[in-house]
């Protein structure tokens, strides 16, 4: 299990469960071998995902009651935040107008994060497009579905891209924060307003301080920090960042 | 606490820190009372620990194992871990172009939350040279110790003999062991990011190139060998199926034969033993299924091990399965077999204990032997081995950085004969597992980081 969101509107933990083809919803309190509230999991879900990277990522939008999971075969599958058992997706974003495409194979590597912009109705979806470049933000409106063109790409090699199975926005400011290349895996920082090959406004060279890889992001608005998770060497890094909270 | 869901019992598995504190202070972590009863095969809540909230600052000291050097050397090749392939992959086709507009943040982390100290998630002994091996998942490494080695109380740590450790080891997110009973030869499964059996010689040494590398697939994690037909078996844990292989195998030498399918039982993979006399494999399994080429076809059974015989090939049925309420299990790490008795060892993560089965059993059966309790010292169990030259049972404890041992025939909440402990005295580690997200709980000020 490497994904999980907290839906501090309704107080709750969401997880994808990788090998069981599953989210699950627990209350923010839980602790020890507590049920969770509600489990998406069944043949009407579509919930699929790959050999190799299972389903390492999900999101969710607490201000529209929307949780949103991608999945294999280039999809973003969005379910209502109450769906309990055997449930249907109520949109499923993909096609090939849509520009999402996952960096390899379906049955293989690690399926990209979303992440939401309520304040702004802003779905951004992390793509490889075209396959084999730098990864890409492509920015819909909230409620696209089906084969939807983005409303804006950020995607070159100014934009500088990089990986990780975490992306955030915050919305006062209309931020991306996410993984970015440069002197090694870093922090990048993007507006939700760019389009084409832009740079980041900001960039954490991570991997230059630490010499720690960027394997997904946090942000705490609260204490005016960027949290960094990287697997190789098991450690979370904070870093104090207030100039994107302000 | 237990919990349920129609049939189904279903937690998660997190670490949640208090962040308003700085750093992460060991000696303020508690440990909760953890549910003994079995599991799920779901994802589960195994610790929460607390930090203090009064402003308390206490470094958390910087490793070794973190070295930079390391690190960044692991993310070079993409062809051989997914840390390069997901960096392979920042970069993509284009070349970085630093932009004059974009500012620099070249402040250090004001924090680090990082377990120093080894996890140890698998134990095996080496009766002819009469050492201990302990896989490190944490600082990746392989630590020998002297048999007979036992941490007096007051002492800060036990130090090993030999440490395999380095770039150039190809250790990484080590599980499975298995020494070999003639001339003491290392075989170490790389799960996850490592995808590969490496082979050492016994008296391999610090940052040193293995014997000989077999590709495996993703995600293996227990060994298991017959040294009469020298055969290597690689359980792994998804898609679930065992691999068997030549022993001597290396590079991407095929396997002989794949048990795998839906007939198999096989679900959420961990730990294998195999019994050459009754011609046996023993397979223990966490539950959570699905066909990864087919959607919604994911469910959750409950843990189990599953037995086939020694030959199996393919979709093959078990031939029993202990499954059910009466047998505890919940999250069954490795398995070891006494041939003699027939016993089967199962290190029983959540339920904080040493599960003894025998092998004839199956369906709900209630394990024979429960070694549990406060007294015992385990903590997370996920490595278990029977030495039965010593009549000893070992247990790696992924939680606090011991292995403790035990009389053969010990039950119950009993003192261990020896601890092997790598961390001070009533440690409780991080058990981070490849942290790959973080989460911030607005409403309690804390990180949930899943693992």
């Amino acid at each position: 299990m490497h994904g999980l969101a907290y839906d501090e509107v309704h107080d709750e933990i969401v997880i994808p469960s990788p090998l069981a083809q599953a989210v699950l919803v627990f209350r923010g309190a839980a602790e020890g071998e507590e049920p969770p509230l509600r489990v998406i999991q069944g043949p009407h879900t579509g919930i699929v995902g790959t050999g190799y990277g299972a389903l390492d990522t999900v999101s969710v939008d607490g201000e529209n009651n929307e949780i949103y999971l991608p999945v294999a075969s280039d999809r973003v599958l969005v379910f209502d935040r109450m769906a309990n058992g055997d449930v249907a997706p109520k949109r499923i974003l993909g096609g090939p107008d849509t520009q999402i495409r996952y960096p390899v194979p379906a049955d293989q590597g690690p399926l990209p994060p979303v992440a939401i912009d309520a304040l702004h109705n802003l779905l951004v979806v992390k793509s490889t497009w075209p396959r084999g470049t730098t990864p890409s933000y492509l920015i819909f409106d909230r409620t696209a579905s089906g084969n939807t063109k983005p409303l804006r790409v950020i995607h070159g090699p100014k934009a500088a891209i990089g990986g990780g199975n975490q992306i955030q926005v915050y919305p006062p400011k209309g931020w991306i924060i996410g993984g970015a290349t440069g002197p090694g895996p870093s922090i990048g920082i993007w507006s939700i307003n760019d389009d084409g090959d832009v740079a980041p406004r900001w960039r954490i060279p991570v991997n230059k301080l630490t010499g720690l890889n960027v394997n997904g992001v946090g942000i705490d608005p609260i204490h005016k920090e960027v949290m960094v998770p990287t697997g190789n060497g098991n450690v979370v890094m904070t870093f104090f960042f207030p100039e994107i909270f302000q | 606490m237990r919990v349920r869901r129609g049939k189904v019992r279903i937690s998660l598995l997190i670490v949640i820190a208090a962040i308003g504190v700085g750093v992460l202070c060991s000696s303020n972590l508690e440990r909760l009372q953890l549910a003994a009863e079995p599991g799920t095969g779901a994802p589960q809540l195994v610790s929460i620990q607390q930090l203090p909230s009064d402003g308390e600052m206490c470094a958390w000291p910087s490793t070794a194992p973190a070295d930079p050097v390391l690190m960044a050397s692991l993310e070079q090749d993409p062809a051989r871990n997914l840390f390069a392939a997901m960096r392979q992959q920042g970069r993509g086709g284009g070349a970085y172009t630093p932009d004059p507009s974009t500012i620099e943040v070249g402040r250090q982390p004001a924090r680090m939350i990082r377990d120093e100290y080894p996890t140890y998630s698998y134990v095996a002994v080496d009766t002819k040279f009469d050492e201990v091996v302990l896989q490190d998942n944490n600082l990746w490494a392989i630590r020998v110790f002297k048999r007979t080695a036992n941490t007096p109380p007051g002492a800060p740590v036990t130090q090993p003999e030999r440490v395999i450790q380095g770039l150039k080891t190809e250790v990484q997110f080590n599980n499975g062991i298995y020494i070999d009973p003639d001339d003491g030869e290392i075989h170490s499964v790389e799960s996850d990011t490592g995808d590969k059996v490496v082979v050492f010689t016994h008296d391999a040494l610090g940052n040193v190139e293995p014997e000989r590398v077999l590709k495996t697939p993703h995600r293996g994690y227990a060994l298991a060998v017959d040294e009469g037909k020298k055969d290597l078996f690689v359980s792994v844990q998804y898609p679930p199926r065992v691999m068997v292989y030549r022993k001597g195998a290396s590079g991407n030498e095929a396997p002989l034969r794949v048990i795998e399918g839906e007939k198999t039982g096989l679900s959420d993979v961990h730990g294998i033993a195999i019994d050459v006399n009754r011609k046996l494999i023993f397979v223990a399994n966490w539950g959570a299924i699905s066909n990864y080429l087919v959607a919604g076809t994911g469910r959750f059974e409950l843990p189990s091990i599953t037995v086939y015989p020694l030959d199996a090939n393919g979709d093959v049925k078990p031939l029993r399965v202990i499954q059910g309420e009466k047998t505890q299990l919940n999250w069954p790490h490795a398995i070891s077999l006494d041939p003699g008795t027939g016993d089967l060892y199962v290190a029983n993560d959540i339920g904080n204990s040493i599960l003894v089965f025998h092998e004839t059993d199956q369906g709900d059966k209630a394990p024979a032997r429960v070694i549990k309790g406060a007294k015992t010292g385990l903590s997370n169990p996920t490595g278990v081995f029977v030495d039965t030259k010593n009549k000893e049972v070992w247990a790696a404890n992924f939680g606090n950085s011991t292995a403790t041992c035990y009389p053969i025939n010990a039950n119950g909440d009993l003192g261990p004969l020896r601890t092997i402990r790598s961390a001070p005295a009533g440690y409780q580690g991080l058990k981070f597992g490849k942290v790959e997200a973080v989460a911030y709980d607005s409403k309690r000020d804390q990180l949930l980081v899943p693992n």
